[in-house]
């Protein structure tokens, strides 16, 4: 029982926060816990760290436990929990490992950081700060090209096929649930942080399709970077989710976002068109003849992209489709590479 | 109509559209199918789910999905996990909420799947596959607990059988003064 005890004000007590007000509420919360059934289960440590979170103004508070809960009791999402793990005790171990989880969610950190994995499209990733999360938005992005590739056989080898370049691969999402799902691509995979390209490297390994990768730590907008993708061209798509936040709207992301992830895979600049547009510049040069370039963007960019292109008639390429993301804003471009 | 905050009537654009009738091989149709039970339904393909042959189809127009609540301005500017969708057949009022996955989007085709049994059972009764599935499951768990109570029941007896037979020949050694290891 001694244990017990121990670890209930372990748990109850939180940081101090501003005024010694929390040592109030952590003895409030001890009467509560003492009349509450089972608080020592799934449900009750849920239950528990909502408040905690909603107290602190933590978002996605409830979402938060009960990723961190269904995490340390082997599953992926609460609602996947065998029903009766929601109400049996939980051991110390695993209290004191949920523990240690929320007091970082206390800090801001983004939950796939805390988890230290995060699903795209299906597939199990590693998560590491400073490395982008993949976001929600981005698996339409994959779908769209999976589609494309799938109406236009002719338009990609015989052999092995597509052969895609994905810029800024990050934790490598978009390039191995392409690989994952197109058994015969092959994807040149770069990014500029190093950080990103070790982490592309043991996702690949961890799912195994390292053989059909080649990732390299490349800068696309610096000097002479053209030279070193050369060698794989022609290539038959350009895929990207580039950075596209506007400088401006930089100061607006949560603390999720600032404090852990890295920036430079956010900020896109004044209108968010920086990367943007080296990839447009760049792709002319390493795609086939009807070589295509899907990208995820800002919702104000197909107007910008669209007049970018009419401006420069010399790359060759035009808008030919826009598409929405699940909130009905537009997310996604295609572009393709027309005859000159 | 409802505010986007709360029930958002589904606008899925065109492309997602055709996703739905390729991919998930749910087939639109124009007409309200539903109304007339008895036509001509299609099969469902969901990777990793059980296929129940000919269910009624899910008209994508009378279907009303509700994503992550105040997404804010969403794609790279948010990190969102709240990934579960509610989703709802306005005719019948069926919901289905679902947040199985960590993705949005298999989310949403579990959701798909498990409203359309739903709805299947809803107008077809006990006429429903997944009914009549559900039924047979539940006599198949019948049957293999039968099986296993009289497999059980088997060895105990066996058990038991032997270790009368083992006594009978220990007292028997005993009786002619051959030690117990050297039996044969």
């Amino acid at each position: 029982m001694k244990l017990w005890g121990q670890i209930l004000w372990t748990l109850l007590s939180v940081p101090r926060g501003r005024r010694g007000v929390l040592q109030g509420w952590a003895f409030n919360s001890w009467k509560t816990y003492s009349s509450l059934t089972g608080p020592l289960s799934a449900t009750g440590m849920v239950n528990h760290w909502t408040r905690v979170f909603e107290e602190r103004g933590i978002p996605e508070a409830r979402e938060s436990s009960e990723y961190i809960v269904a995490h340390v009791l082997g599953a992926k999402t609460f609602q996947s929990l065998k029903p009766a793990l929601w109400t049996k005790p939980l051991t110390p171990q695993q209290l004191e490992c949920i523990q240690e989880l929320c007091g970082r969610r206390l800090q801001r950190m983004p939950v796939q950081y805390i988890l230290g994995e995060w699903d795209f499209q299906g597939l199990s990733l590693k998560m590491v700060p400073p490395v982008f999360i993949p976001r929600p938005e981005t698996e339409e992005l994959v779908e769209w090209v999976l589609e494309e590739v799938a109406q236009r056989p002719h338009a990609v080898r015989a052999q092995d096929g597509p052969l895609i370049l994905e810029v800024g691969c990050g934790s490598g999402a978009i390039t191995l649930s392409l690989l994952s799902q197109l058994p015969k691509s092959r994807v040149v995979a770069v990014d500029k942080e190093e950080a990103a390209v070790s982490l592309t490297h043991e996702n690949a390994q961890r799912l195994q399709l390292q053989d059909r990768i080649r990732i390299i730590h490349l800068d696309i907008t610096s000097e002479g970077c053209c030279t070193h993708l050369l060698p794989w061209s022609p290539l038959d798509l350009v895929v990207s989710n580039p950075p596209y936040i506007f400088r401006k709207d930089m100061e607006q992301l949560a603390p999720e976002i600032c404090s852990y992830e890295d920036l430079v895979a956010l900020d896109g600049g004044d209108e968010g068109m920086d990367i943007i547009t080296h990839i447009l510049t760049l792709a002319p040069q390493l795609l086939n003849a009807s070589g295509s370039i899907f990208l995820e963007v800002d919702p104000r960019h197909p107007e910008l992209v669209s007049s970018w292109l009419q401006s420069h008639p010399d790359l060759h390429l035009s808008l030919v489709g826009v598409r929405e993301d699940f909130c009905g804003r537009p997310r996604f471009l295609h572009v393709q590479k027309s005859a000159p | 109509m409802s505010s986007r905050s709360t029930w958002a009537l589904l606008r899925l654009p065109l492309p997602l559209i055709r996703i739905c009738s390729g991919k998930w091989g749910l087939r639109l149709q124009e007409k309200p199918a539903l109304l007339f039970p008895g036509m001509a339904a299609s099969t469902v393909q969901v990777a990793g789910r059980k296929d129940y042959p000919a269910l009624l189809p899910l008209n994508e127009s009378e279907l009303e999905e509700q994503f992550v609540k105040g997404h804010g301005p969403g794609g790279q500017a948010t990190n969102k996990t709240s990934n579960c969708v509610v989703l709802k057949h306005v005719p019948s009022g069926i919901v289905v909420k679902c947040h199985q996955t960590r993705s949005v989007d298999q989310n949403r085709k579990i959701a798909r799947k498990v409203l359309q049994e739903k709805v299947d059972v809803f107008y077809n009764g006990e006429n429903s596959p997944v009914h009549k599935e559900k039924l047979e499951a539940e006599r198949r768990k019948r049957e293999r607990k039968k099986r296993a109570k009289e497999t059980l029941e088997k060895k105990k007896l066996l058990k038991e059988l032997r270790e009368a037979s083992q006594n009978i020949t220990e007292k028997k050694a005993d009786a002619d003064g051959i030690p117990r290891g050297f039996q044969e």
